[in-house]
Parts: structure tokens; sequence; C-alpha cells
């Protein structure tokens, strides 16, 4: 592949601009890709009442500032990891980073996407969920106090039944061409609590999960051994608890069928996961890039 | 956009490509759009309530010629601001022009000038807002009681506080009134002055109105005031009536086209708001008279907040839009009106004028929240003191803000002279923009401010308050450039870089930079 992926990590000053830049560096390890910074700064618009003008001189120490930012978060980056560092105006970050995403051809878009969670689990805050109504390319979530491991050792892959999952397969393939890691498939199924784990709900996902391997064995390029398994709780946060879960693992979602094309649309399951979700969580537009 | 291609080091670039590199959205706004900005700075509603009663208190009938002639010196002043803003865009406030112009000393001391006139009013307009939200309750729940609470020292020091607390946190939050609501403020505000303009007229073609005063043409000539000191206290409410109209003709960057725009949507919004004060003006005095009675526009405790008083008796059951208005109009300038002292605050923190705390910027909301909550406090203690010392304390503070204003504009008035010393003559347009009009208006305000000051020592001086027999707006005003030049020593001790010039250099149009 000629071409150096990139990803977009939405960085500011704070926790969540950390964790989101250490799930940047966890994910350029793991692919070779190149990170860009990006800080987005709010356009200012309202007019000033009364007092003349001091917008002008506000913008320009708001720059030196943001320039001061983007270079603490570059002496975070490590050695083996590539970044550049980019300071950008817009209506909102959430357009900003989308902006960015299209200007520098980026792959996905990168986001701490806790807002005061507890638990180390997902509360998703605003910059978060604008990207998650509307990104055309995926944007992987870092949850609360994330940091980046040495290496990624597997990647499980959240399938639903519905139509529109081969989107995703194909956004998985295409990040884990050469790697060398486990991939584990996984449906979750609602159940009764009473009943047993082998319900027919269960045994239907068992059979999905069969399908989906195939598939993705036929795309494939990637190295490691490959699980299936399903998930069962009462609801889809136990369904989530009910597997387990390795600090250096990261989760990969589709988006809900009400997703326009090449845009994700984070659906009602995912968007349950998401609060029971210890690892980071990338989500894939309903059709990705080439 | 340079990007790296090895590991180490990393290396920062400006802007993505196609994304404005400045904050500043070009191109956006229109001339309806400035226009509405310009009416919307102004904050008429708010404006006219809290300077009715002083200016006629200073001038009397002559109300509408001192408003004619009070935009003069505004003018002049705003064709100077134009000039320097054209010439140093990314120096947007009077504190670095001052520095630049005159050096370290005197740019404090505009700075200065320009934070302590904007928490004057935020303290005004916060206490504006609470007089007409305890109306607006006493009108809603149909109980005249609940609007005496506002009379309450107490009750009203602190509802002051949970408004100052509500727009401290939206402007640290940086969140923005959207230009749809700006639009629908505005419309509502000069909607109700006209129909309360109307209300107060056709009470007077009745006979129903309070004091009913035939209208004289000479009403408009402002050479009939009583006295020089009448017409200097005059001018000098003016120019805070005009406050904020000047924002208008420095939207280049924004406006569609910028070589008209500024300057049509400037004469519009000065024709808007000339047409509404006079109308208010002149049917204000025809219903109330300048009598000291319960509704005359001499009675002193109706003074600091007119509407108020009038809303009812001339609007009947429709006085609740007044308060919406009001309050509305109050609100939003409230808010929008932190912005300035706390970027002014942030500014001078950046070039080590003051404290380098002033200069934290908010990682998460892009705001200057140091200085955001600084001036929120400052305003408030400012707002408590005065409502326990002073009988009014709404003229009080708007007679010292008068001052303040005076101040600070002709500073950068006399600024804008002396650092385009060097090309005034280069044409007949640097002549009369860059040295006439600037030299004329900052004269007129240096003479008004001298004479209000002086005449400020006296304790009939405004609402009448005092300090050992000195008036409480002369006391006020003393205590804030003390204040001021105490904290610029201190400052001057602790931290002399900026005094010795090191931050922010000294210097002229003609200079390279």
């Amino acid at each position: 592949m000629s071409r150096v992926a990139n990803y977009v990590v939405a960085y500011e000053a704070t926790a969540q601009g950390r964790e989101s830049l250490e799930l940047g560096i966890a994910l350029a390890r793991a692919t070779g890709a190149e990170l860009r910074i990006c800080l987005v700064l709010q356009r200012l618009s309202a007019a000033p009442a009364k007092i003349h003008a001091a917008r002008s001189d506000y913008e320009g120490l708001l720059a030196d500032q943001a320039t001061q930012w983007l270079n603490e978060a570059a002496g975070w980056v490590p050695n083996d990891v590539t970044a550049s560092t980019h300071q950008l105006w817009a209506d909102s970050t959430s357009e900003g980073l989308i902006q960015a995403a299209a200007d520098l051809d980026s792959d996905r878009i990168v986001v701490g996407a806790a807002r005061g969670g507890i638990l180390n689990r997902f509360t998703i805050g605003s910059v978060a969920n604008a990207l998650l109504h509307a990104s055309p390319v995926p944007v992987a979530l870092a949850p609360s106090g994330y940091r980046a491991p040495a290496q990624l050792t597997r990647i499980t892959c959240a399938i639903g039944t519905r139509p529109g999952w081969e989107a995703l397969l194909d956004s998985l393939v295409a990040f884990t061409r050469d790697l060398d890691l486990e991939l584990r498939f996984v449906t979750l199924v609602e159940v009764d609590a009473a009943r047993e784990k082998q319900s027919p709900a269960a045994a239907g996902s068992t059979a999905h999960l069969d399908a989906v391997l195939a598939y993705y064995q036929r795309h494939a390029q990637s190295r490691g051994t490959i699980t299936t398994e399903v998930g069962a709780g009462k609801n889809v946060e136990d369904a989530v608890e009910a597997l387990d879960w390795r600090p250096d693992e990261l989760a990969f979602v589709g988006s809900s069928r009400l997703a326009a094309p090449r845009t994700i649309f984070l659906g009602i399951t995912a968007h349950r996961m998401l609060h029971a979700l210890p690892v980071p969580l990338v989500v894939v537009p309903t059709s990705a890039r080439p | 956009m340079a990007q790296s291609s090895a590991p180490r080091p990393t290396p920062v670039s400006t802007s993505a490509g196609g994304l404005s590199a400045k904050g500043l959205r070009s191109g956006s706004v229109g001339l309806l759009g400035a226009t509405v900005i310009g009416i919307s700075c102004i904050a008429p509603a708010y404006t006219l309530t809290a300077s009715l009663g002083p200016t006629v208190a200073a001038v009397g009938t002559q109300m509408p010629g001192i408003f004619m002639v009070g935009f003069i010196p505004m003018l002049l002043v705003a064709l100077g601001y134009r000039e320097l803003n054209n010439a140093m865009p990314d120096a947007g406030t009077s504190f670095t022009w001052a520095t630049r112009a005159f050096g370290p000393w005197l740019g404090w001391m505009g700075g200065w000038g320009l934070i302590v006139a904007t928490v004057v009013v935020l303290s005004n307009l916060a206490g504006v807002a609470v007089d007409f939200f305890y109306l607006m309750l006493a009108q809603v729940f149909d109980n005249p009681g609940l609007a005496d609470l506002a009379g309450n020292v107490w009750i009203n020091i602190f509802t002051c506080l949970a408004f100052m607390v509500g727009a401290c946190y939206v402007s640290y939050r940086g969140m923005e009134a959207t230009k749809m609501v700006q639009y629908v403020l505005v419309g509502f505000q000069l909607l109700v002055l006209v129909w309360f303009s109307v209300a107060a007229l056709l009470h007077f073609s009745n006979g129903t109105a309070f004091d009913a005063l035939g209208f004289d043409a000479s009403w408009f000539n402002p050479f009939l005031t009583p006295s020089f000191s009448a017409f200097a206290a005059g001018v000098s409410l003016s120019i805070f009536i005009y406050w904020g109209w000047d924002v208008t003709l420095t939207m280049n960057e924004e406006t569609k086209d910028p070589e008209r725009t500024p300057g049509r949507a400037a004469t519009l919004t000065v024709a808007i708001i000339f047409v509404l004060y006079i109308l208010v003006a002149v049917s204000a005095l025809m219903f109330s008279g300048v009598g000291a009675g319960e509704l005359g526009l001499g009675n002193e405790d109706i003074q600091g907040n007119v509407f108020a008083a009038l809303a009812g008796p001339v609007m009947g059951p429709f006085a609740i839009l007044m308060s919406l208005a009001v309050l509305s109009s109050s609100a939003a300038s409230l808010q929008s009106t932190f912005v300035g002292p706390a970027r002014t605050m942030l500014s001078m923190g950046h070039y080590r004028a003051f404290p380098k705390r002033f200069a934290a910027i908010s990682p998460r909301f892009q705001s200057p929240g140091f200085a955001t909550v600084i001036a929120g406090v400052v305003a408030w203690g400012f707002y408590a003191v005065m409502r326990v010392l002073s009988t009014d304390v709404l003229t009080d503070t708007i007679l010292t803000l008068g001052i303040m204003i005076c101040f600070y504009y002709g500073v950068t008035a006399f600024a804008c002279v002396w650092f385009f010393r060097r090309e005034v003559f280069s044409s007949t347009r640097a002549f009369l923009l860059k040295l006439l009009a600037p030299l004329a208006g900052g004269i007129i305000l240096a003479v008004i401010f001298a004479t209000t000051l002086i005449d400020s020592t006296s304790p009939d001086y405004g609402s009448g308050s005092e300090i050992g027999g000195v008036g409480l707006v002369f006391i006020l005003a003393m205590v804030l450039f003390i204040t001021g030049i105490v904290l610029m020593l201190i400052m001057r001790r602790v931290d002399p870089a900026f005094f010795q010039g090191k931050t922010l250099t000294k210097g002229t149009s003609r200079d390279a930079s």
C-alpha cells in the first residue's frame, strides 16, 4: 500500500484530549498510520456588546495558546509514532474535525469520548456525540482514563444480525491487514434471565456468527487466531459485561441502518453497549471508504 | 502545511487547508445583519430606561436636542477607532492601542478605564434586570407587592448575584446567542418602544397624560440648556446611550461587502436609533413632564429606571411587554458585555500588565476563564457596595459610567492622533479621519470629562448621595482611578517587564513592524 494512512486526533488540553491522543498512539502503533493532532478553535460569532472589537486581540492570544497546547501534545507522542499538529477554526468542534478529516484525507477520527464518566466506562461528551451522528469516516472513542498499551492484542467486533454488517467487516479487513492479533466476533443477545443460556436466540446468533466468520476469512489478510462468542444477558449492558475484556483490546461496531450513506449513526444497541464497555470503540459508517 | 516524515520531531503546522485561519467568519454578515448587531450592541430598551431620568435631571426639556448633539463626539471618536482598527487589526482593545501610541503608563490606564466602565455597566445592567424581574413577577401574578421586593436591599443584592452568576456561567462556557435570537430580541425591543411612545402620545391627546406638556420645537435646541455644566452632563449621558454603535464601523472582515456594508450599517443603525430615541424622549416628556411628581421624569425615585414606573400607566395591561423587552435586552446585554472586560483583562495578563493568571484560557471552553470570573465578582461587589451606599444606585452608576466612558474613549481618540502623527498630512482623507475627527472628539470628551468631574464634587450631583459633603459620583470616580493607579504601581514593582516596554512596544504607524 503506497498511501500511508492517517488519523485525525481530536485534541484539547484536557483529560479527554489526552485520552484521545493515547488512543491515537495505540492505533498508530498497530497500523503504522500517522497522527494528525487537531485542535479546533471555536469561531467567535457573537457581537461584543458595547466594547470595541476586543475580539481580534483575543483571537491572536487564543491561537498562541493553542500552539502551546499542541506543542505539549506533540511532546507526549512516543518516538515510534509519526505525528503532525494542526490548529483550525470552525463554528463547532465536531464540524471542524469532520472538515479536517476531509482536508487531510484521513481514515478515522479519534476522540476522547468520556465526560465525567465513572468506573472507566463511557459517558458520551457532546463532541463525540455529534461525530457519532455525522462523521463520514470511522470514529474511535477513548474511554475515560485511557492510556496507550505497548501493543493491541485483540480486536473484538460486535456484529448485529441485521443487513449491513458487511460494511463493518470490510472496514475491519482494511484495519487488520497484515496485523498479527487475535480477533473475536461477538453477538449480543438479550435473554430472559430465567431461561437457559442455549436459548433459540443464542443458537440463531451462533449460526449468524458462522456466516460472518466465513465472510471474513474469505477477505481477510490478517494473522492470528479468530474466535467467536455470544454475549448473553438480560439487557445489552449485561451482555457486554458477560464477556471478558482486556485492557489492550479494541472493539468495533457498525452504524445503525438509519444512517445516511457513508455516515455514522450510532444505533440504540451500540449506544447502550457504550455504557458498559471498558475498552476503546471504533464506530464504522454504513459504507466505509473503499 | 508542513507534514513530517521523520518520526521526530513532531512539527507544528498551521491550519488545515480550506478553513479560515482566523476566527472571524468572513463575508457572512449583510447590511441587515450588521444593523441588527449594531442595535443589539446599543440595547436601546435598557439604555433608555437607564438614561431618560438622569438626562432630564441634567437638561430638562432639552433632552431631545442633547441626544442629537451627544452623537457628535461619539461619531468623531468612532472614526478614529476605525482607522486604528484598520491599521492594527490584530490589536483590538483600547489597552493595546493606547500602549502602542503612548507607552505603558497611559496604555495601562486606558485599559483600566475600559475595564472599569464595563464592570460598572455590568452592575447597572444587572440592577435594571433585577428591578424588571420583580416587576414582571408582579405583573404575571397580578400582585403589586412582588414588585416591592426589588426595594429590599438584601433581596435585591442576592437576586443580582444570581443574575451575575448566570451571565458569568454562560460567558465562561463560551455559549453565544444565535443570530436568530438576536434578531427576535432587537425586533421586539423596537416594537415595544414604538408602542410605548404611541401609547404615551395617545394619552396626551386624550387628556389622560400624567402631566401633559405641550410639544415645543425648542426642545431640539441643545443650546437652551440652563448651564454649561448641565450641557456637559447631558453629553456625557448621550455618550452612554450611543455606546456600542461604533462596533458596526469596525466590522470589516465579517461583512459581505467590507468596502460599503460597515458604513451603511452604521448609518442605518444610527438613523433607527436617532428616530427611536427622539420619539421616546418626546413622548415621555409629553406624558410625564419634568416635574418631581409621582410619574414625573424629575422624580428621583423613578429616574434610575423610568420604564419600570411609566410602563404600567402608559401601556396598561400590555406593560408586561415592556418588562419582557427590557429584561431580555438587559439580560442579553449582561451576558455579551461580560466578554469585553474579560478579554481586555486576558490581553493585559498576556502582556504582563496584569498578573499572569488573568491570561489563563479555559482549555475546554476556550474562554478567558479566570478573567470572566473576576469580572463577575468585581461587578457584583461594586453593585452591592453601591446599593448600600447610594439612595439611587442606578442613577449614580450611570453618571459614573459616563465619566469612565469619556475617559477611555478620550484616551483612545488621542492615541489615534498620536499613533498616526507621521502620516496625517499625507492626504486630505488622512488629515480628516486620523487627525481632525479624533482630535476634535478627544478634546470634546476631555472637556466633558473635566467638567462633569468637577461638578460631581457637589453633594447635590446625581441622586444626592454624599460622603462628608462630597458627591458620591465624584468619590466613586476618584476611588476607581486611584485604585487603578495603585494597582498599576504595584504591578510595576511585581513584574516590571510590561512597564519597561518589553512586552508591547511603543511606536507610530510609520514604524516598520
